[in-house]
C-alpha cells in the first residue's frame, strides 16, 4: 500500500494497522482455531470494530460456550479445508490455471511463482507448507506491510517504497486473481458464521488494501 | 463490507494487534531477520546474509535447473529453478545431494601424482605447474600420431570442451561411457524417425504403455518426465499399463503390471502390434501417408506375432495383450516410455523399434500427448573449428553396424587387442572401472603400462578409475563451473540453460576450460588457436551466438541471471515432420528399413532371440541390474546423504524361485557369470538374498549404484571424524554418523561379472543378457 498523502506518522499507523489485520486474517485461514483464539475474537473491541464495517456474526459464534465453539469451530475448519470429501483447496494454483496447465492443480504454476515471490523477499516456506495456501499469502502480505512500516518509522522511505512496490505486484499478481473467488467459495460453504464473516471482510479488505483505496488520503470519516 | 474510514480502520487493526497478542505466535512463513527485498534472502537461523545464483544439475543426464543458496562462500542449499522448462522447480534427492559432491571429504584439491605401481594408491601431491608441464610434454611427443589419443568422458554430446580439445589434437576418439545405456534406443529412434531419442508427451496424454522404463526412479529426463507422468495421470486420467521384470516405484502408480520373461518384450509389442493390424484398428491414412510400408505388407509381415505366442514365449496372457492392443489403439492420444529393461539387451535396437511400431501405427507420432521427436537447440561450435579428424576402431568399431560416438563400451578391450595404439588415456569426470561391466578386465588393461603408457586422470574424486591414473589433476565441480547445456526439451520448445559457479572453486581446484587451454597453448603446434578464448565468457558467447532471438534478451547477462531461456512465443510444434518429412533417406518413417537390410539385419520390427536365455538351467536366473531414484552409476557414489538412504543391493529373488533353489530370505548366495567355453576365470559376486513377489521368477535384481571399491570413504561407508579430514572447507561434523558401513555394508557392483556384450546394430551394452548360476554361500 502506498500512503502517499499523508504524514509520515500516520503512514506508519496505517501500515501498522494494515499488518494487524493481515496476520490476523492470516492466523483464521492459516490453521485451526483455538480457545485463546475465540475468546479474543469476541472482546468488544474486535466485535465494535468489525460492526462498524457491517460485519457481525450470529448466536452460532456468539453465544456458544468458548470450548465448546473451538471445538465446533476446529471440525468447521477442517471440512471446509480439509476434507475429507468435497472441501475448499484453498491455494491459488488451484483457482488459477496456469498456462499449459490442461486443469487447476496443487503445486502449479502459480506455487512456483508464488515460491520465488517469497525468496525475493526474503521468506523461507517452512517444510510441509505450499506457498500458495491462502494462509501463507496473507501472511506474506503482513510480513511486507510490518517491514515496511519499520522502514518508515527508520526514515528509510526509499526502502518503504520498495516494499510498496513488491505489495502491489504481488497484489496484481496473486491476490487479486484468486482471493475473492475463494472468499466467495467460503462465504457460500461454511456453516459458521464465523468463517462466513471472515471471508467477507477478507475479500473486501484484500480488495481495499490492493486498489489503493486505504491510502493516505483515506477519509476520516465516512457519511 | 462498507467502505471504511481511516478511523475505523486504525481500530480494527488495534484490535486485530490485540488479538494476536494472546495468541500463541503464529508464524507460518519463516521470516528473515530482516526483509531484504530485491534478490537477497536472509538465514532464517543464522541471520547471515545469503545469494543465491540458478545454474543446472549434472548429477544425472537430465540437467534440471538449479538455484544455489550460498552463505559466506559455502553453499548451504540447492533449490529447484521454477523458471526451467523442464523441472519447473522440482529436484530429485540427487540434485539436492549436490551439496555433497561438492564437499565431499575425500575430495581432491591439489594434483596428484603416482609414485608407486599404477593401482597402488601410492602418491605425491605436486604443483600445477608440474602436472601441466608433464602432461603437456607426454601429449606433444605422443602427437605424431595423433590418433594415439582416447579421450573418455561420461557423455560427448555433454561435454563439448572435451569433444573440441580432443578433436583440435587431432584425435577423433572422443568416447563417451553413457552409450552403455542408451545407445541402443538412440540408435533404433535415429533409423526410424531420423532423429536420436524421444520425448514421451506422457503429461497430455491418455494411455501410457510403459516397457521396461521406470520414469518415476530413473530416467535420462528423471524428475521433469516423472513430474509429468504423474500429471498425466491426475490431470488427465491417463490410463498406465507396465511391462517389467520387476515392481518398480513407476509400477504403483499403474493400473496394470505385467511380468514379462526378460527379453522377450517385443514379442508382446509385437503381438499387440498384430492385433491392431488385423482387427483393422490402425491407422490407415497416417501409415499410408507418413511410412514407407502399407498396411497389409505390414499386417502380414506381423502374422507370425499372434498373441497365443506372446502368451508362451513372454508369459503375457493373449487374452491381455488383445485387451490392451484394443484399448492403446483407441485411446487416443497414447504414448509408450521405453527404458533400459527394453533395450539394453542384445536385441535391443529391434525390441525399440518394436515398441516404437505401436505409436506408428496408431498414429501417435509428435502430436500432442503422442510420442514426441526431441527439440533441441544445436549450437555452433565457436569457430575456428577444429577439423574433424575422421574415424578410428574406437570410434567406428567393426562388430558394431550403426556406431553412434556414445555406443563403445569395448574400447578398453580394443586397447588391450592392440586394434589401435593408444599413448595417452585421459579421462574426464568418469569412471568407466566402476560403470562398465567386466571390471576385471578393465582393471588389467588399465594396470598395464604397455598397453596404455600414460593416463591422465581429470576429475574432483580419486574414484575407482582415477586410482589407475599416473597424473590427477582436481577438477572442478559442476558447482564451481561454466558450460552452456542443452537437452531435449519436455515441452517440445527448445531452450538453453546455463551452468555456472554457485561458488568459487576451492582451494586450487581448476576447471576443465582452464585446464584444456592451458594444455592447448603447452602442447601447441596449432592446437592452441582453438582456446584462444580471452575468458570463459568469449567462450561461452561463442556457444550462444547463434540461438536466435537470446541475444536480444541480454545473451550471456540473461542466461547468468535466469538460468535459462526460452523464445516466450513459442509454442510447442507438434506435427513438425508436415512440413519437411522425416530426417531419414526417405523423408518417411522407415519402418521397413533399407539401412538395417543392407547390414544383413531384419529390416522390420523384429523379435531376435537371446541367444543366452536358449536354455536356462536348473539354478540359472536371468540377472537383472536396475537403476533406482537415489544414485547416478558410478557418479553419485560419494553424496553421504544417498548413502544413507541406499547403500546395499541385496539380489531379488521371487519366493517361489528360492524355495526351488533351496534359498531363504536373508541367505548369503553366491551368483557365479555362467560360463562360456573357454573363459579363463570364473568370475561370481557375493551378496544376499531378498524375497520378493516383486520381480519375475526367471530373474534375479540387483540395484546398481553401490559397492564402490574406491571413491573415497562415503562410497564405501567407512566413518571418521571431522578432524580426519585433510581440508578445513570439507569437513562436516556429520560425518561420524556414516553408521550403514557397519551395518550390512555397502552393496556389490553386479556389474562386474557382466562381459562386454553389445547389441551388434547399436553397440549398446546387452546388460539384460546376464545369466548367472545361484548357489548357497
Ligand atoms: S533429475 Fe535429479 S539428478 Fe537429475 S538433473 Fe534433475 S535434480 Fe539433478
Amino acid at each position: 500500500m502506498t500512503f502517499s498523502g499523508a504524514a509520515s506518522n500516520s503512514r506508519i499507523e496505517l501500515a501498522r494497522a494494515a499488518q494487524g489485520i493481515y496476520s490476523l486474517l492470516a492466523r483464521i485461514f492459516g490453521s485451526l482455531p483455538t480457545v485463546r483464539l475465540v475468546r479474543s475474537m469476541r472482546e468488544e473491541q474486535m466485535l465494535d470494530s468489525l460492526a462498524a464495517l457491517g460485519i457481525s456474526f450470529e448466536a452460532d459464534f456468539l453465544s456458544v460456550d468458548e470450548e465448546r465453539l473451538a471445538r465446533e469451530l476446529s471440525r468447521e475448519y477442517t471440512r471446509l479445508f480439509t476434507g475429507p470429501g468435497t472441501h475448499i483447496a484453498a491455494y491459488e494454483s488451484v483457482y488459477v490455471r496456469g498456462e499449459g496447465e490442461t486443469s487447476p492443480r496443487l503445486w502449479g504454476q502459480a506455487t512456483g511463482e508464488v515460491a520465488e515471490f517469497y525468496r525475493e523477499l526474503g521468506l523461507e516456506v517452512p517444510e510441509g507448507k505450499t506457498p500458495d495456501h491462502l494462509g501463507l499469502e496473507l501472511e506474506a502480505m503482513a510480513v511486507m506491510t510490518q517491514a515496511q512500516a519499520d522502514r518508515l518509522a527508520a526514515g528509510d522511505d526509499a526502502g518503504a517504497g520498495r516494499l510498496a512496490a513488491m505489495q502491489e505486484r504481488f497484489c496484481r499478481e496473486h491476490l487479486l486473481r484468486w482471493i475473492p473467488a475463494v472468499c466467495r467459495d467460503v462465504e457460500q460453504e461454511s456453516d459458521s458464521s464465523f468463517y462466513r464473516s471472515m471471508a467477507s471482510l477478507a475479500a473486501g479488505f484484500v480488495e481495499m488494501s490492493c486498489t489503493g483505496v486505504i491510502s493516505g488520503n483515506l477519509p476520516e470519516e465516512v457519511a | 463490507m462498507r467502505t471504511i474510514s481511516r478511523r475505523d480502520f486504525l481500530r480494527l487493526g488495534a484490535a486485530s494487534t490485540a488479538v494476536l497478542a494472546v495468541e500463541s505466535q503464529f508464524r507460518p512463513l519463516a521470516r528473515a531477520a530482516e526483509l531484504l527485498e530485491g534478490g537477497r534472502s536472509v538465514n532464517r537461523t543464522s541471520g547471515l546474509p545469503r545469494s543465491f545464483l540458478p545454474s543446472t544439475c549434472t548429477q544425472c543426464p537430465a540437467g534440471c535447473g538449479i538455484i544455489g543458496y550460498v552463505e559466506e562462500s559455502r553453499l548451504v542449499k540447492i533449490g529447484g529453478n521454477t523458471k526451467h522448462i523442464s523441472n519447473a522447480g522440482t529436484l530429485c534427492a540427487r540434485g539436492q545431494a549436490g551439496i555433497n559432491a561438492l564437499y565431499d571429504p575425500d575430495r581432491l584439491l591439489k594434483p596428484l601424482k603416482r609414485t608407486g605401481a599404477r593401482g597402488q594408491d601410492s602418491w605425491v601431491e605436486i604443483e600445477w605447474e608440474e602436472a601441466l608441464a608433464e602432461v603437456a610434454q607426454r601429449m606433444a611427443a605422443a602427437r605424431s600420431n595423433p590418433q594415439s589419443l582416447l579421450f573418455l568422458t561420461e557423455d560427448v554430446e555433454r561435454d563439448p570442451l572435451g569433444r573440441r580439445f580432443t578433436h583440435a589434437y587431432g584425435s577423433p576418439n572422443a568416447i563417451g561411457s553413457a552409450g552403455i545405456h542408451d545407445a541402443n534406443k538412440k540408435v533404433a529412434t535415429s533409423l526410424t524417425w531420423g532423429a536420436a531419442g524421444d520425448i514421451p508427451d506422457v503429461a497430455r496424454c491418455k494411455y501410457v504403455l510403459v516397457f521396461g522404463a521406470n520414469p518415476l526412479e530413473n530416467n535420462p529426463n528423471f524428475v521433469g518426465m516423472a513430474r509429468r507422468f504423474v500429471d498425466g495421470i491426475q490431470q488427465n486420467q491417463s490410463k498406465v499399463v507396465v511391462f517389467d521384470v520387476r515392481l518398480s516405484h513407476t509400477t504403483t502408480f499403474s493400473h496394470e503390471l505385467h511380468y514379462v520373461a526378460p527379453g522377450k518384450m517385443a514379442l508382446v509389442a509385437l503381438a499387440m502390434a498384430n492385433v491392431i493390424m488385423q482387427d483393422g484398428l490402425y491407422d490407415r491414412d497416417f501409415i499410408e501417408r507418413w511410412t514407407n510400408v502399407s498396411p497389409e505388407q505390414l499386417a502380414q509381415h506381423l502374422a507370425q506375432y499372434s498373441p497365443e505366442r506372446a502368451e508362451a514365449e513372454a508369459g503375457v496372457s493373449a487374452l491381455d495383450i488383445r485387451r490392451l492392443a484394443a484399448e492403446f489403439a483407441s485411446t487416443k492420444p497414447a504414448t509408450t516410455i521405453t527404458d533400459s529393461v527394453l533395450s539394453g539387451f542384445s536385441n535391443g535396437v529391434q525390441n525399440e523399434r518394436a515398441v516404437m511400431l505401436l505409436s506408428i501405427i496408431t498414429g501417435n507420432i509428435d502430436n500432442r500427448g503422442g510420442l514426441c521427436m526431441p527439440r533441441q537447440y544445436g549450437l555452433d561450435e565457436p569457430a575456428p573449428a577444429p577439423p574433424q579428424p575422421g574415424v578410428s576402431v574406437f570410434t567406428n568399431p567393426e562388430n558394431v553396424a550403426f556406431p553412434s560416438q556414445q555406443a563403445v563400451a569395448q574400447v578398453l578391450r580394443q586397447a588391450k587387442d592392440r586394434q589401435a595404439e593408444v599413448r595417452v588415456l585421459m579421462t574426464h569426470s568418469v569412471n568407466p572401472l566402476y560403470s562398465s561391466p567386466d571390471e576385471g578386465l578393465n582393471e588389467d588393461v588399465l594396470r598395464d603400462e604397455n598397453v596404455i603408457p600414460f593416463h591422465v586422470a581429470i576429475t574432483p574424486y580419486l574414484n575407482e578409475t582415477a586410482a589407475f591414473a599416473d597424473i590427477i589433476m582436481p577438477e572442478t565441480t559442476y558447482m564451481e563451473d561454466w558450460e552452456i547445456e542443452v537437452r531435449p526439451s519436455l515441452e517440445q520448445v527448445p531452450f538453453v540453460a546455463l551452468r555456472q559457479p554457485v561458488v568459487p572453486p576451492l582451494e586450487s581446484a581448476r576447471s576443465f576450460f582452464e585446464i584444456a587451454r592451458d594444455l592447448a597453448s603447452r602442447i601447441g603446434g596449432g592446437m592452441e588457436q582453438f582456446f584462444a578464448f580471452n575468458s570463459v565468457s568469449d567462450y561461452l558467447k561463442a556457444r550462444i551466438s547463434s540461438v536466435g532471438g537470446l541475444a536480444n534478451a541480454g545473451g550471456l547477462d540473461y542466461l547468468k541471471q535466469h538460468g535459462i531461456w526460452f523464445d516466450p512465443k513459442s509454442r510447442p510444434n507438434y506435427g513438425s515432420y508436415e512440413a519437411g518429412g522425416f530426417s531419414t533417406p526417405s523423408g518417411r518413417i522407415e519402418v521397413f528399413s533399407p539401412r538395417l537390410a543392407e547390414r544383413g539385419f531384419a529390416p522390420l520390427p523384429s523379435y531376435e532371440t537371446v541367444q543366452a536365455f536358449r536354455e536356462l538351467g536348473e539354478r540359472e536366473l536371468v540377472l537383472t541390474i536396475y537403476e533406482t531414484a537415489l544414485h547416478t552409476d558410478g557418479k553419485t557414489g560419494n553424496c553421504m546423504w544417498l548413502n544413507e538412504i541406499q547403500h546395499d543391493n541385496p539380489a531379488l529373488i521371487n519366493p517361489e524361485t528360492a524355495a526351488r533353489l533351496g534359498i531363504e530370505d536373508g541367505d548369503k548366495i553366491k551368483l557365479i557369470r555362467s560360463s562360456k567355453s573357454g573363459e579363463a576365470k570364473e568370475r561370481s559376486i557375493e551378496t544376499e538374498a531378498f524375497l520378493t513377489e516383486g520381480v519375475h521368477p526367471d530373474v534375479i535384481a540387483m540395484a546398481n549404484g553401490v559397492g564402490h571399491t574406491g571413491f573415497g570413504r562415503i562410497a564405501q561407508g567407512e566413518k571418521f571424524k571431522k578432524d580426519e579430514v585433510r581440508h578445513r572447507e570439507l569437513r562436516d561434523a556429520n560425518f561420524q554418523l556414516v553408521w550403514w558401513g557397519d551395518h550390512g555394508g555397502t552393496g556389490v557392483n553386479a556389474k562386474r561379472i557382466v562381459p562386454i556384450e553389445m547389441d551388434p546394430i547399436g553397440g549398446g551394452q546387452a546388460w539384460g543378457d546376464m545369466v548367472v548360476s545361484v548357489a548357497k554361500d
